[in-house]
């Protein structure tokens, strides 16, 4: 008994040592999927331009710190700054570090929200016919967009010198599935990527619908567009393109002034009829770095975040009229000041409201002398009657611009307006080096076809 | 294989023919010490060349049945070995001598186990006695300055953290530097599962007491059988196993407390007016502004209605005001329990050990508490002449409620960056400053404080840690051995912060509550077999196995707002699910090992090990690899020219090369990866999440060892010297590429580092008889190098300033070389360092404006040059002493964590060092602290300005204890009794500037990043008294 015993151990000892269970070894993951296979369905293709809304959300993209950045670092003395982010303190300073996290985030952040779009327009021949066309008009209008944020801010201004000459960032079409010497890529030219981004938007708009839930649609496009020509000086293009927006009727200037913020605590996270696009924000999901930096806590309006950083100071209030509801809507909480447009926690991101275009069409107009769609009066009245601003009998530049600046404050758009005006953030000119992002030290390390910018 | 098969038919055959039985007779007897003539307990007593075997009582008393013409074999851990033939004698007493050389000891190496005369490898040895009752919840903490070459760093002061362990250097950039931990054979489960602060710490749920040994696997040569796994050191862990002979009940209790000992000079009120009101000043000279203006700078902080005003609840200036030091807010005076019984026993057929353990340890920093109930039983069964059997089980329950990571304004310790004007209870309310109803935003941040009092985070994790086993002897030195290991770990995670904590967690406006479960499973089993025999003064010994692990980490989450108040605590009672998600991953090890020992004439020794192992964390292509290592060793004193030297009695040379590797970089690093996380808005979205690398394959480490073992004077001076050289090449690294990508890293085998250094280590006995002095030191250095990068450049850490640079250690600090203050404007300097074309380094100093143009260099490196441990014990008559010192040395901290808020020229409104109240003036020129400005940068960017020395010398433990005389205790019918007080972290000798040198903060911890300190909570001094009692 004892010697079968020991005979059949030994025996099954002997099999379980040499059976070979080499088939275990293969394990797949389980919350991710093979990118060759990941694309190859219509449905693939669908859930990859989602995931680059989810891109563009992001804290350091269109989740903010586009927006943020250009108040930041465009302001001379109507903003203080006071949170313990060096990063921040620096843009505000004027003195970046080429190691600056903003600097460095947004730009690999928003190379990967590219390098989703590059894999939606990849595999468009993936896509249902009668979906490809919105399809493919999204994907490009985020990547228009997002190359045009780019150029902007790690360059020379459009106009500054040569176009064609003066860096720009690199312009990346294609998918990465390896990395080869062609990933390291050298700076395309300022006038390569406008080409590339008017491209981009030019066909958004022809591809995509009027209406699409919350995605980009072909008013978002056409804004865009109307952005970029206003930064290029080409007052005829932006003025027409506004002017598509606004006739299509498809937005409306809401009032009062203050529903249009408050989009989760006062509207249920919905958009008002005002908004051309925006990024959209849940409990559950979404970021809104507007809200970090200017928004604070205030124990009266529950609901209400932030870290209370960025403190608008009296010299701005003192920029608004009697009776301009804009002018009121600020919060006083700790020791300071903060506009109410980024209180939210949970507020949408707003990208672009019809006002913009509005305002668009006024100066362009204005400065061709022509008053397609309205008079540049009958504009600039139109957003001052919805804030409860008295009504202008006459408009000049400087009106319209100021008006710009009232209405749009704090939603982005103040650097790129001091530079394609040529005008000055304190004492620096509208040129000056320090008034552009270095290219990120990290990527001037991994990529050696890669040049700084000046004064860095 | 075929082969195998058929030497294993054959040993069948052989094994038919030996199981005779001879005729049995009983021998009894005493076995005593030669030294002082008491009873040895626990002494082994074998029938030499069978498996028969007794251990004597707790008298000294053995019985022993045995066949006739017999011999018997007397070993004791600490004594000779000692053999008496029968010769029909049925009472055999036998005195055996105290053995000074510890060099019969038995070594466990994984496998098996080797006489440590004959280790032709490195290991290090710590007995579970040497740690026993510390009061450091995980066992590694334990090991510090205990084995030569084992760096160890804790961290911080949280209770059951991750601990850097790093076996002769860090061997990796990318992957884990983390030695394997592997338990009574199984490789457990090990890591950070933890969802809130720093890394937990898995090895928390070992009660340490249980541990009969620990020895740590050096070299190439020792780790070879763990192959692809060995690369960064293997710890084994033995638990303690019952002997026959009488049942010993021990009982040991302690309780102590424990407190931080440093704390930082910060501003007091007084102070922090007149450092504001410089750096205010100087903002509105700069500005131009009348200090009086209202929109001054200076006006911002102490006119009407500004900062001060604000944040002091109104009292600054009025005989109310406040002078409040926050920094002592964070910290307490922490109690603890332990309480331990132990059974052990048995007889000579089964044998048990049976612990349980009760500890309750509260935290330095207010907050935190781990509490620990563990129960151990080991059982080993002999079924018959040829079949043992055996079964550990491990049961524990840990409790830890932990603390935020360091870099969260709800860290305590961050408490000292706030204004000393602000009361810490707000007058209004009587609540501390900040708990609503009052105002929210006072302090300057959020107040830890309502954390603690309004928020927990609690992690309880149930580990079940099982091993079985069969052993059967085959035939005469063969046997097989067959184990089965399950690690289940269980952890639940609970976290609640209700409303008051809105500030800090923006969500909870009406509370918000989350819950995580983690479920590990980890199953492995090891088949064996192992030979061992001897033919006149041939001496071999052989394994030959396979291993095959498998391990599966389940997670889920759930997360919920809006609660009816803060008595609903659960989520079911969540108007919202704000969040939930679930996770798996897996990993499987498949392992084939052999090795083989030969000596000849007990003074040549060789030894050859192998292993071959496949993984599913790598690609089909490259999934196998094999580590081979070869040792030798010889014995001189064997040799006639030393046999009977008076001086020399023992000396050993060995050497060893083998090949160990590292396939700690998580799961999957080798596929291009598409990831369904990018929903947006409610709609489901995937995204590309990681870029493959089909060839992908282990990361190697060669090494060399040479080493001596030697013993003067009857061994009563004995010790270790080796020499090391690690070779890593095919790195795993996380290699940089371009962001235009849309990645920003892919894993590649790119590089190589080594590691090289010396260990030394010395053990003497200094006094021996009724007063006992003996001294055991150990010190190694390591020289850490990376080779070649390719020109990668990596670097993380607080404000990217650890760096992998080549031909510098892993992790240097790399930024700008501070150069001081200028006399005559009190601007920061910075040395621009640029080289020229003809190599020279340009040492002109550029200021804030041009801090850009200085190029960064190496300032710094946080690996110590060398590390080392120094135990004396002292005994007399009962009395006891050991005190362990154990030193750092030569390596740097960076303090910028705190030094870019508080020693940083008033730049925020933070609480500043009192060192800053050198800043420069027009009347304090030579200074190195540059001008107080408020809102701008003066020397507070990152630079070599705050790296310092870490270098330190601790008494990491004292004990003094007493046991009562025998003739008393006997008469109320106990064995023993001691008496003792201990303790730990008594007193550090640094020239750090911080809290603790031993720091390494949680936010910014990686292989690489390594020795930043952010306000992180320091080691506690505890100080403990205990008491044991065996019945």
């Amino acid at each position: 008994m004892n010697r079968l015993f020991k005979y059949s151990f030994l025996t099954a000892a002997a099999l379980t040592l040499l059976s070979g269970c080499d088939q275990k070894l293969n394990v797949a993951p389980t919350q991710s999927i093979d990118d060759v296979a990941a694309l190859s369905t219509s449905k693939d293709v669908e859930v990859t331009l989602i995931g680059c809304y989810d891109g563009i959300q992001d804290d350091d993209v269109y989740g903010g710190a586009f927006q943020y950045v250009s108040d930041l670092y465009g302001d001379a003395g109507e903003i203080r700054f006071g949170g313990t982010f060096a990063n921040l303190l620096e843009i505000f300073d004027k003195q970046l570090t080429t190691a600056n996290s903003t600097a460095s985030v947004t730009w690999s952040d928003t190379y990967r929200a590219i390098n989703r779009c590059n894999n939606v327009l990849s595999a468009l021949d993936k896509v249902e016919e009668a979906k490809k066309a919105r399809i493919e008009g999204e994907a490009r209008f985020i990547r228009g967009s997002l190359y045009f944020e780019l150029v902007r801010l790690y360059a020379k201004t459009w106009g500054d010198g040569d176009n064609a000459a003066n860096a720009g960032v690199p312009l990346v079409l294609e998918p990465t599935r390896s990395v080869t010497d062609a990933d390291y890529r050298k700076r395309n030219s300022v006038a390569e990527v406008y080409a590339q981004v008017l491209d981009d938007l030019t066909k958004a708009e022809n591809l995509l619908p009027a209406s699409n839930t919350i995605y980009a649609t072909k008013n978002a496009a056409a804004g865009m567009l109307a952005r970029v020509y206003l930064q290029q000086g080409n007052y005829a293009s932006a003025r027409d393109a506004a002017n598509r927006v606004i006739t299509s009727g498809r937005q409306r200037l809401v009032t009062p002034f203050s529903s249009l913020f408050y989009t989760f605590l006062r509207n249920g996270g919905a958009n008002p009829a005002e908004y051309i696009f925006s990024t959209t924000v849940t409990a559950q999901d979404g970021s809104n770095s507007l809200n970090t930096y200017f928004g604070a806590t205030v124990s009266t309006i529950p609901g209400t975040a932030g870290r209370g950083d960025f403190r608008i100071l009296p010299a701005h209030r003192a920029l608004y009229g009697a009776g301009d509801t804009r002018g009121e809507f600020f919060q006083v909480a700790a020791n300071n000041t903060f506009t109410q447009k980024h209180l939210d926690r949970f507020g949408n991101v707003p990208i672009m409201r019809l006002a913009e275009m509005h305002l668009i069409r006024a100066e362009a107009n204005f400065r061709l002398g022509t008053t397609v769609g309205a008079a540049p009066l009958a504009d600039i009245n139109a957003i001052r009657a919805r804030a409860g601003a008295t009504a202008l009998t006459e408009v000049t530049i400087a009106d319209i611009l100021k008006e710009r600046k009232l209405e749009l404050a704090f939603e982005g758009h103040t650097l790129h307006d001091i530079k394609r005006l040529k005008g000055k953030v304190g004492a620096l000119d509208y040129n000056s080096p320090r008034l552009i992002f270095p290219i990120p030290q990290r990527e001037i390390d991994a990529n050696k076809q890669l040049t700084q910018n000046v004064g860095y | 294989m075929r082969h195998i098969l058929r030497i294993s038919l054959w040993m069948l055959v052989c094994l038919s023919f030996v199981a005779v039985r001879a005729q049995d007779k009983v021998v009894t007897g005493k076995v005593t010490s030669s030294e002082d003539g008491a009873g040895l307990p626990g002494v082994s007593i074998t029938v030499k060349g069978t498996t028969r075997g007794a251990n004597s009582d707790v008298e000294g008393n053995y019985r022993i049945s045995i066949p006739d013409n017999a011999t018997l074999v007397f070993s004791f851990v600490g004594f000779s070995p000692l053999e008496e033939k029968v010769n029909g004698r049925s009472v055999i007493n036998v005195q055996l001598i105290q053995d000074t050389k510890t060099l019969s000891e038995i070594v466990v190496t994984g496998f098996g186990s080797q006489i440590k005369r004959e280790l032709t490898g490195n290991i290090a040895q710590v007995k579970g006695k040497d740690i026993e009752n510390m009061p450091t919840p995980t066992v590694d903490a334990a090991l510090q300055g205990k084995a030569a070459g084992v760096f160890i760093n804790s961290g911080s002061g949280k209770l059951g953290q991750a601990v850097t362990v790093r076996v002769r250097g860090n061997s990796s950039i990318s992957a884990s530097s983390q030695p394997l931990y592997v338990v009574d054979g199984t490789p457990i489960t090990t890591g950070d599962f933890g969802n809130y602060g720093g890394e937990t710490n898995a090895l928390a749920d070992i009660n340490p007491n249980d541990i009969e040994s620990i020895e740590v696997l050096k070299d190439a040569s020792a780790g070879a059988i763990y192959g692809a796994r060995a690369a960064n050191g293997v710890v084994l862990i033995t638990t303690k196993r019952g002997k026959s002979g009488k049942t010993n009940i021990s009982f040991n209790y302690q309780t102590g407390t424990a407190e931080a000992a440093r704390r930082l000079p910060f501003l007091n009120s007084e102070e922090f007016i007149s450092f504001y009101k410089q750096a205010a000043g100087y903002r509105d000279r700069l500005a131009n502004i009348d200090p009086n203006d209202p929109d001054s700078f200076t006006q911002y902080i102490f006119g009407a209605g500004g900062f001060l005003e604000y944040y002091s609840y109104g009292t600054y200036g009025t005989p109310q005001q406040a002078d409040v030091n926050w920094q002592e807010q964070a910290f307490q005076k922490a109690p603890m329990h332990q309480a331990d019984l132990q059974l052990s026993g048995g007889n000579d057929k089964t044998r048990f050990f049976i612990s349980g353990q009760y500890l309750d340890q509260t935290g330095t920093i207010i907050g935190n508490r781990l509490k620990r109930m563990s129960g151990r039983l080991n059982l080993d069964h002999q079924a018959n002449n040829w079949l043992s059997i055996g079964l550990t089980m491990n049961l524990a329950r840990t409790e830890n409620q932990r603390l935020p990571d360091d870099n969260a304004f709800s860290n305590p310790l961050q408490m000292s960056a706030l204004t000393p004007l602000t009361p810490f209870l707000d007058p209004t309310t009587g609540l501390p400053a900040g708990t609503p109803p009052g105002d929210i935003n006072i302090p300057l941040y959020y107040n830890p404080i309502i954390s603690i009092n309004y928020a927990k985070f609690v992690a309880t994790s149930i580990r079940n840690l099982t091993n079985g086993y069969l052993q059967a002897n085959i035939f005469k030195g063969l046997k097989f051995r067959s184990e089965i290991g399950v690690d289940l770990l269980n952890q639940q995670e609970e976290g609640y912060f209700q409303s008051q904590t809105v500030r800090n967690q923006t969500r909870a406006t009406n509370g918000i509550g989350s819950n995580y479960g983690t479920f590990v499973t980890n199953y492995n089993t090891n088949n064996f077999f192992a030979y061992d025999n001897s033919f006149g003064r041939h001496g071999i010994s052989a394994t030959l196995g396979m291993s095959y692990q498998q391990s599966q980490t389940k997670t889920n989450f759930i997360e919920g707002t809006q609660f009816p108040s803060d008595s609903y605590q659960r989520i079911a009672s969540a108007a919202t699910k704000s969040d939930g998600n679930s996770t798996e991953t897996n990993f499987r090890f498949l392992s084939y090992f052999a090795r083989a020992n030969y000596k000849f004439a007990d003074k040549y020794l060789l030894s050859a090990s192998a292993r071959i192992d496949g993984s599913s964390r790598f690609g089909a292509n490259s999934r196998y690899s094999f580590f081979p290592a070869v040792s030798l060793g010889w014995v001189l004193s064997e040799e006639n020219f030393l046999k009977n030297n008076t001086v020399i009695s023992f000396l050993k040379a060995r050497a060893s090369y083998g090949g160990t590797g590292n396939s700690e970089i998580g799961n999957f690093p080798q596929l291009g990866l598409f990831t369904g996380d990018a929903g947006y808005a409610g709609s489901a979205g995937q995204r590309p999440s990681q870029i493959g690398n089909p060839d992908l394959r282990w990361e190697t480490t060669y090494q060399t060892d040479f080493g001596i073992d030697f013993g003067f004077l009857n061994n009563r001076i004995n010790g270790e010297i080796d020499y090391y050289l690690k070779n890593t090449s095919g790195l795993l690294l996380n290699v940089n590429i371009p962001a235009t990508t849309g990645f920003l890293s892919q894993v590649r085998n790119v590089g190589k580092l080594e590691n090289k250094g010396f260990e030394f280590v010395v053990n003497t006995q200094n006094f021996v008889g009724k007063f006992k002095w003996n001294t055991s030191f150990n010190w190694a250095n390591n020289k850490n190098k990376v080779t070649d990068i390719q020109g990668q450049i990596i670097e993380g850490g607080i404000r990217n300033m650890n760096r992998v640079v080549e031909g510098q250690p892993i992790g240097v600090f790399y930024t700008v070389e501070y150069a001081g203050v200028n006399p005559d404007n009190g601007d920061a300097l910075f040395y621009k360092n640029t080289t020229g074309t003809d190599g020279s380094v340009d040492r002109t100093t550029v200021t804030n404006a041009g801090y850009n143009s200085a190029q960064r260099v190496v300032v710094g490196n946080p690996n110590p040059k060398f590390i080392g441990g120094i135990t004396n014990s002292f005994s007399y008559k009962g009395i006891d002493l050991s005190v362990f010192f154990n030193g750092v040395y030569g390596n740097q901290v960076n303090f910028y964590g705190v030094g870019q808020y508080s020693s940083a020229n008033g730049i925020y409104e933070d609480n500043q060092t009192k060192d800053q109240l050198n800043a420069w003036t027009p009347e304090n020129r030579n200074t190195d602290v540059p001008e107080a400005r408020y809102l701008r940068g003066n020397g507070n960017q990152a630079s070599s300005r705050y790296i310092f020395d870490g270098s330190y010398l601790r008494l990491r433990t004292a004990t003094l204890s007493y046991t009562l005389p025998t003739s008393l205790v006997n008469r109320v019918k106990l064995d023993k009794v001691k008496l003792y007080v201990s303790g730990m972290n008594l007193a550090t000798f640094t020239n750090y500037k911080g809290w603790d040198p031993e720091v390494s903060a949680d936010s910014f911890t990686s292989n690489f990043a390594i020795g930043n300190d952010f306000y992180t909570p320091p080691q506690p001094r505890t100080i403990l008294f205990g008491i044991n009692i065996g019945l």
